[in-house]
């Protein structure tokens, strides 16, 4: 009886499971995110932007005329997390596609179970350098990725501020070590003097120390890679020491949201972020989807939200254009990909010791009157830039 | 002069951090001592009186600092209930773990934290008060100073209300009848009771306290600092390696615990490395418990009995 029983479960079991992803007319996807935890705040971002874009797919007629599902699973920007729901989606869902996830720890431990697995999957907004360049020939990534965060950002000291020297100021995570490392190269080939590189855990209460070290140093300028709090309480105690340096900047992340304007308040004015995406940048629906996004959500989206609408649509062209939807023909449909999204251009390269990345412009946006305004290359500006910067004690 | 300038700037952030972690440590002390309890949710009730401080500043515009007032009696009452409802029956429940209490502490944390991302979204939040980033500055009173100096003003109010409620309290622990039993009770649980201290009642207002003084802490950091839902665990943290510091349970042990450790971090992070200041908080903990197994209170009783 009790064997029946089992038999009888296990059927059970598959007709439960059989379905899978490609059942009926709808296709479900599963994307891993951080929506707990201390990236929640970007998983967030993320995941709605998703969302507009799967509203906007589907009312369309979908991707080859099945509706799509997306489920999104909390990996609490956990790498271990991300892991396992990744390897749930490929072993259990039969997922042939992988993207999503946030952090640069959590994009490598997922990209290590695709390339073990023989799923393609796509980064979308983890910017470590060395995610691509382990020669894996199943990963992709979409975003530029660190060393190229800058690339815009050093063009406008070079012709602009011509600096000395720099202080670098950067979260110990994977994401803030290699932003410094790359930095570090950068400012060795424009002859610019390294003063101060010095990490500091992520949500620390009290900066002035190692402040009051940038500050005995006097660098020209001081460039921090944080996530957003970091960023703003990093002014504001900047602010506090009247540290005077010709220029602040920030490498993405942190700097280039709204909240790092409405945290650190005027401490934030004239500062500048390198950033991938602006949404007043002149790619096709870039203004349409950050415009949408902020009737719905009251702020203009992050680039991080731009990469993960963009992404949906990236995948989109793929499930369309490939042969079959078996992983190997996804695969080659990602190697040709080559189109124009809201977050930018994007064709998958082999280049400079990077295999399967996308190269793209990078901007320079700069805290003016409160807002953000892209400032840099002068073609996609949309403000003139302030400098030189007025030392703290003559501002108001 | 540079080097001067940089070691008083170290000192005076370190000096005030170290006061408000001693407050956040005070109330884990306290609790420590009369119910030998660590509170793991220590970090995760300051994060719910920072929510309250942060609401009442959105929608009514009031001041962090003010909210002391609402956040401290309703995290009183709060504690009250969870000592009465939650802490005493677990107590008696029988088990082969010890400490069915820490592990209660431990799930009331998750439970908060989670709740915390479920009601307000994990997004990150502060209080962008006027003065967030105003400071006295030396050399606009000294015009010919040799060197410049700082102090931030939000970062000092909130060391000088930390200050005064610590003093508060030991009126209150060392004037008031309350204060009496509560202190008696740590020193000898059998002996208070048997004296005709109302054991229980003292537990139930204890934990009430020690969850005042954190909701006051939360109130002085946020201005100075942000909020969201995990951001408990970072303050049990300090709060217990400060516990650990200042010899277990003990409030005198806890203030100079808490600014041993402020200072520090503080000093660590200039002279070695913020990326540091973790290590440095963990082996300084591994070192008190090694070295001075009962802490700074077990040095100050030695000189006590000494004389």
């Amino acid at each position: 009886m009790r064997r029946f029983l089992a038999v009888g479960l296990c059927l059970l079991m598959a007709w439960f499971f059989a379905p899978g992803v490609f059942a009926q007319d709808v296709l479900k996807l599963g994307i891993p995110l951080p929506l707990t935890g201390t990236n929640a705040k970007f998983g967030e971002i993320e995941k709605k932007s998703y969302e507009i874009a799967m509203e906007e797919i589907n009312a369309k007629g979908g991707i080859k005329g099945k509706k799509v599902v997306l489920e999104f699973e909390d990996s609490q920007g956990k790498p271990e997390i991300s892991r396992s729901i990744v390897e749930k989606l490929i072993d259990v869902k039969k997922q042939p596609v992988i993207f999503g996830e946030y952090s640069s720890s959590s994009s490598k431990a997922v990209a290590a179970v695709a390339e073990e697995r023989k799923i393609p999957y796509m980064v979308v907004t983890g910017a470590t350098d060395d995610i691509t360049q382990q020669k894996y020939k199943y990963v992709f990534r979409m975003n530029p990725t660190n060393a190229y965060y800058a690339v815009g950002f050093i063009s406008f000291l070079k012709e602009v501020v011509k600096p000395k020297s720099i202080a670098i100021l950067y979260e110990s995570s994977d994401f803030g070590t290699s932003g410094a490392e790359d930095m570090v190269n950068q400012a060795k080939k424009i002859g610019m003097q390294v003063l101060v590189k010095e990490q500091y855990e992520k949500g620390a209460v009290d900066f002035k120390p190692i402040l009051s070290k940038v500050k005995a140093a006097k660098p020209d300028v001081i460039y921090m890679v944080s996530y957003v709090m970091d960023a703003a309480l990093l002014m504001r105690q900047i602010k506090e020491l009247r540290i005077d340096a010709s220029l602040y900047a920030g490498g993405a992340a942190g700097f280039a949201i709204p909240e790092f304007i409405q945290n650190a308040k005027e401490a934030s004015e004239l500062v500048m972020t390198a950033t991938l995406w602006s949404p007043q940048v002149a790619y096709p629906g870039a203004k349409e989807y950050a415009e949408k996004y902020k009737k719905l959500y009251k702020d203009y989206p992050s680039y991080h939200g731009a990469e993960a609408y963009s992404a949906l649509y990236i995948v989109k062209d793929l499930l369309e254009r490939a042969k079959t939807w078996k992983p190997d023909d996804i695969r080659a449909a990602f190697k040709t990909t080559n189109m124009v999204t809201a977050f930018g251009p994007v064709k998958f390269e082999d280049k400079d010791g990077y295999t399967n990345q996308n190269f793209m412009d990078t901007l320079v946006m700069q805290v003016i009157k409160g807002k953000h305004e892209t400032i840099w290359p002068a073609k996609y500006a949309s403000a003139k830039y302030v400098y030189p910067i007025p030392k703290w004690r003559d501002r108001k | 002069m540079a080097q001067l300038e940089l070691f008083l700037q170290t000192l005076i952030s370190g000096f005030l951090l170290g006061g408000l972690y001693a407050l956040i440590a005070l109330g884990m002390a306290l609790i420590m001592g009369v119910m030998r309890v660590i509170n793991l949710a220590h970090g995760d009730f300051m994060m719910i009186a920072m929510y309250i401080a942060y609401w009442l500043f959105t929608f009514f515009g009031l001041d962090p600092y003010l909210s002391v007032f609402v956040a401290a009696p309703a995290l009183f009452l709060f504690g009250l209930a969870i000592q009465k409802y939650l802490l005493t029956p677990v107590m008696k429940v029988e088990s082969i773990l010890p400490h069915n209490q820490v592990i209660l502490t431990v799930g009331l944390a998750m439970i908060f934290s989670n709740l915390a991302t479920v009601l307000f979204t994990g997004n990150y939040r502060s209080t962008p008060v006027s003065y967030a980033s105003s400071s006295w500055y030396l050399t606009d009173y000294w015009q010919n100073s040799p060197i410049e100096l700082s102090l931030s003003m939000p970062w000092t109010f909130s060391f000088v209300i930390a200050v005064m409620i610590t003093i508060a309290l030991w009126m209150f622990l060392t004037k008031t009848d309350t204060g009496k039993s509560i202190r008696a009770t740590a020193q000898d649980f059998d002996a208070a009771l048997l004296m005709g201290v109302n054991v229980n009642w003292v537990r139930m207002v204890t934990f009430g306290i020690g969850l005042v003084l954190v909701a006051a802490a939360g109130c002085l950091f946020i201005p100075i600092y942000y909020l969201y839902p995990a951001l408990g665990k970072q303050f049990t943290n300090v709060g217990f390696v400060i516990t650990v510091i200042g010899g277990m349970g003990s409030t005198e042990g806890a203030i100079i615990g808490g600014l041993i450790l402020g200072i520090f971090e503080s000093m660590t992070a200039t002279y070695i490395g913020m990326g540091w200041a973790p290590v440095g908080r963990f082996s300084i903990f591994v070192v008190a418990l090694i070295f001075i197994p009962g802490g700074v209170a077990s040095l100050l009783r030695r000189k006590r009995l000494g004389k």
